[in-house]
């Protein structure tokens, strides 16, 4: 098999492994080292070493994961090139010890690369809002799948290229990219996140309520609390609160019980805070 | 739209197929994820058999929903079904006039914080590590049914659970609306329902947005660390600064474009300049 032809398969691996995990599965489960790279074995004709190197990458990604959003390494491409690199270099232990050196260090570059795609996907949040409005669930899911692959397409270029032209060639093209420009790139990724929580917080923030925005912030931040215990104290305030309105209109319904029906008038006002 | 007094009452036909369509699109979670609004699209087409089918002759009401659950969310991928269940039974009770719109936002808010936590843990941090586990044995030794039973233990469990908890969270959002509603008690609910949701915000907020300086005052021994002398005042006081900075822009009417295309252009000029 010519490098170039491993190369198409094994971008072809990455691109279906993450389209089809993201866009109808999201068990974030095929796109797992132990499950990649049999696959890379498989369509480069050696599936044991691809088995057996799956077992070492999954122990080697563990405690990798997508949560958050921030993806400091990327397992999928890490494994893709690792037993690509060992199957293409004749297999064997010393080839399957070197591959698997690699994969780290190619999971980490890669991870950068996802990052401008992130950039480039969080920026289209507004679009999505506007294509959202207009009521069409089928253009809304066809859109999304488009623009899945569209994105993913770069990506799984770059690992089909970096395979079929060695992985040197990888990591010259992201040194020709100035510093500024990652780290750039890197900053505006997390700070993006921002917009999201501020189109959340406009959406319930009221005056007599902010307050609550900081505690849950510095009982995060400062105390270092798991969101659960925060979930907790948030629960504990909001109920504390509930009830001692609760027991506030019982007394006033026993005062003013003498009008009206027995069982409730209050609904047919409570459209108000509606517009709030 | 029929009363739901009290008690289990069975699903109706339309209610069955609307919650089946639910979950097969509920798959789709990370199909379209991005760093502005995560889960966002995901959570949209999750519901959008919903809102077909309660807002199918209500046009404006229609187009509100869909902008309604385009709205930031995050949460594991199997709690997300627990929680789409809820909003399919908040939005029925928002159509019939007895829910504010706000109150949606505010549960969706205050639950997805710590279901993610909860679920991270559960599907991340214990099937996944159990499913890899065994799996390794195997494929260590070469047997690639080590890959089929990590899939069946780590992914299709997350389906099994994914089509339970939807339903679950249907019922469950059905009968905690009549409970509150049948009090009055909704505006107070509300606002409880709000607090909870700051807290969460200000929780999560503090985990996920970071503002990554770099900038350094002096040089050599003497130099001073920017980032330093900001978390000296408070930790993550630019992330708290960002955050309300995005939220007064929304309030003032700035489109979130605008605010990402910003974020972008001063993270790369931030970059050039070595602040970030």
């Amino acid at each position: 098999m010519s490098a170039a032809t491993a190369g198409f398969l094994c971008g072809l691996v990455y691109f279906a492994v993450y389209f089809i995990d993201n866009a109808f599965m999201s068990w974030d489960c095929i796109t797992r080292p132990i499950v990649v790279a049999p696959l890379i074995g498989l369509v480069l004709g050696d599936p044991f070493t691809g088995v057996i190197m799956g077992a070492s990458l999954e122990a080697i990604f563990m405690g990798i994961s997508a949560i958050g959003g921030s993806i400091p390494s990327d397992a999928i491409s890490g494994s893709v090139v690792a037993v690509a690199y060992a199957i293409m270099t004749g297999g064997g232990q010393s080839a399957i010890e070197a591959g698997l050196a690699l994969a780290m260090a190619i999971g980490t570059v890669m991870g950068a690369v996802n990052s401008l795609v992130r950039v480039l996907r969080g920026s289209l949040a507004p679009y999505y809002e506007k294509l959202a409005a207009e009521c069409r669930p089928v253009k809304f899911f066809v859109m999304n799948l488009l623009i899945l692959g569209v994105t993913t397409l770069p990506v799984a270029s770059i690992v089909g290229i970096g395979v079929g032209a060695g992985v040197d060639v990888l990591q010259a093209a992201l040194d020709s990219c100035p510093a500024w420009v990652m780290s750039g790139i890197a900053a505006a990724g997390s700070m993006m996140t921002a917009v999201g929580f501020g189109i959340l917080l406009s959406m319930i923030w009221s005056p007599s309520i902010a307050v609550f925005f900081f505690v849950g912030f510095v009982l995060t931040k400062s105390l270092a609390l798991p969101s659960i215990a925060v979930a907790v104290i948030g629960a504990a305030i909001a109920l504390f609160y509930f009830f001692i309105e609760k027991d506030i209109i019982d007394a006033k319904r026993v005062g003013g019980s003498s009008e009206g029906a027995p069982q409730m008038a209050v609904p047919a006002n409570s459209d108000e805070d509606f517009f709030a | 739209m029929e009363e739901t007094k009290q008690g289990k009452r069975a699903l109706t036909t339309t209610e069955n197929a609307t919650l089946n369509k639910m979950f097969w699109l509920s798959h789709c979670v990370f199909l379209g994820f991005n760093m502005t609004k995560m889960e966002a699209n995901g959570f949209t087409l999750t519901m959008a058999p919903a809102i077909e089918e309660i807002y199918h002759d209500d046009p404006e009401g229609k187009r509100d929903a869909y902008i309604r659950n385009q709205a930031f969310f995050n949460t594991h991928a199997v709690a997300f079904n627990f929680i789409a269940g809820m909003t399919y039974a908040f939005e029925r009770d928002h159509k019939a006039g007895e829910l504010p719109a706000q109150t949606i936002d505010a549960m969706k808010v205050s639950l997805m914080g710590p279901t993610a936590g909860m679920f991270d843990s559960l599907f991340f941090n214990c099937l996944r590590v159990i499913g890899a586990g065994i799996a390794m044995g195997l494929c260590a030794q070469g047997n690639p049914l080590g890959v089929l039973l990590f899939i069946f233990i780590y992914g299709v469990s997350q389906s099994v659970l994914k089509y339970i908890l939807l339903r679950l969270g249907y019922t469950l959002g059905a009968s905690a609306i009549d409970t509150v509603f049948e009090s009055g008690l909704m505006q107070i609910a509300t606002k409880a329902a709000s607090i909870l949701g700051l807290t969460m915000v200000g929780a999560m907020a503090a985990t996920t947005v970071s503002v990554p300086i770099a900038w350094t005052l002096g040089s050599g021994d003497t130099a001073v660390a920017v980032a330093d002398l900001l978390d000296g005042i408070y930790p993550g006081i630019l992330s708290l600064a960002i955050v309300l900075l995005c939220m007064w822009l929304i309030k003032k009417g700035a489109r979130p474009m605008q605010i990402i295309l910003g974020i972008v252009a001063v993270a790369l000029i931030g970059a050039f300049l070595g602040i970030f």
